[in-house]
């Protein structure tokens, strides 16, 4: 069984974490779709912190003999989904990025040629320079 | 047909015009476009300079992103048929009617420069021959196709590769692994005799890192594409 000081430090734990969650929330330091995540491991924690009962029922079942274990193999469980999850993003980020900087370099290739056609517009030279940033 | 050669240049400031002259002396009949990857030295100087027909990148993404780039570029352009080529000076023009004859004939979609058909010219060391036999066994169980020189950069390929290319292309070391996805895709890949030199200048793309972080990736990468791939009828 969980000791009623491990509830409370639990407790108080989770409510910080997830004050932390929605600050960042409100100042738009967090993203909601990569944030859903993270809420629903926090939401797991309070259903432990407040009804202990689960985690004991829960790591008796699958043969865990100490209750704390049972919650450090679930938010150890939670953190590999995190971890999986960031991963997923930044792949996806990785080819949008390099599709982004293939059409910047096909776009370029463009705008270089019709400047080239066009003497009078040579003043795009230092607009070039950004963009090679 | 219209042809394309794709150079992928990242610092070849030593050899990128040498290699343009022997494509304009040799290969006179065919376009090209060289991706200047984000060269750090003066690679990008020396193609405004010399008027050379050139994208730049402004972000360096690595062989595989460069030369899917050139691809995109093909298609954009309605070409018939595109060819990889190095820019460091490897690789020979007077072997690129060679190489296309195959896709221009309509004998194959997909064609490899190779080495070690005749064994003839610059036929890299023993250990590197070692790892690219691995690689050639390891295609050949995975998809059924035998190719010897698996991580040769002097390729061709038809307009529906070029489409396939332009969307779908490895990204680290993606020679090896393009062949087993264009043939998964139903492609015909054959290899041509080629001759090539050794490098003029420059540092390969494989050299500069650990030959057995590069087998363990790309053999990895291998099985994984091809249990990942669903195979289109031929």
């Amino acid at each position: 069984m969980i000791s009623g000081k491990l509830q409370f430090v639990v407790l108080v734990a989770v409510l910080v974490y997830f004050l932390v969650l929605f600050y960042m929330l409100n100042k738009k330091r967090l993203s909601l779709r990569y944030t859903l995540l993270w809420i629903f491991s926090g939401a797991l924690m309070l259903l432990f912190a407040v009804f202990p009962g689960i985690l004991s029922w829960f790591s008796s079942m699958i043969g865990i003999m100490t209750p704390t274990n049972a919650l450090f193999a679930v938010m150890i469980f939670c953190i590999i989904m995190l971890l999986i999850s960031l991963t997923a993003i930044v792949s996806k980020q990785t080819e949008q990025i390099k599709r982004l900087t293939q059409s910047v370099a096909l776009l370029e290739k463009r705008c270089r040629e019709l400047e080239e056609a066009n003497p009078a517009h040579t003043d795009g030279q230092e607009v070039r320079e950004t963009v090679a940033l | 047909m219209k042809t394309l050669v794709i150079i992928p240049a990242y610092n070849e400031e030593g050899s990128i015009l040498n290699t343009i002259a022997d494509l304009q002396t040799n290969a006179c009949d065919v376009d090209y476009v060289v991706i200047n990857d984000s060269s750090t030295d003066r690679t990008k100087a020396i193609l405004r300079e010399a008027n050379v027909n050139f994208l730049d990148l402004p972000v360096n993404l690595g062989i595989g992103g460069g030369v899917q780039t050139g691809y995109r570029y093909a298609l954009e352009n309605g070409y018939d048929i595109a060819i990889q080529f190095d820019g460091d000076g490897q690789h020979c023009a007077e072997y690129i009617k060679d190489l296309i004859a195959p896709i221009v004939s309509g004998d194959a979609d997909f064609t490899i420069g190779s080495r070690f058909i005749k064994k003839e010219g610059f036929q890299s060391s023993g250990i590197r021959r070692l790892g690219i036999n691995f690689l050639s066994a390891l295609i050949h169980m995975l998809c059924g196709v035998k190719v010897y020189d698996v991580t040769s950069g002097m390729r061709a390929v038809n307009r529906d590769l070029i489409a396939y290319f332009a969307d779908n292309y490895a990204q680290d070391y993606p020679e090896p692994e393009a062949i087993l996805a264009a043939s998964m895709e139903g492609a015909r890949v054959r290899e041509v005799s080629v001759q090539m030199r050794e490098r003029q200048s420059g540092v390969s793309s494989i050299n500069a890192f650990k030959p057995i972080y590069y087998m363990l990736k790309v053999s990895i990468a291998l099985v994984l594409s091809r249990f990942t791939f669903r195979r289109r009828a031929k």
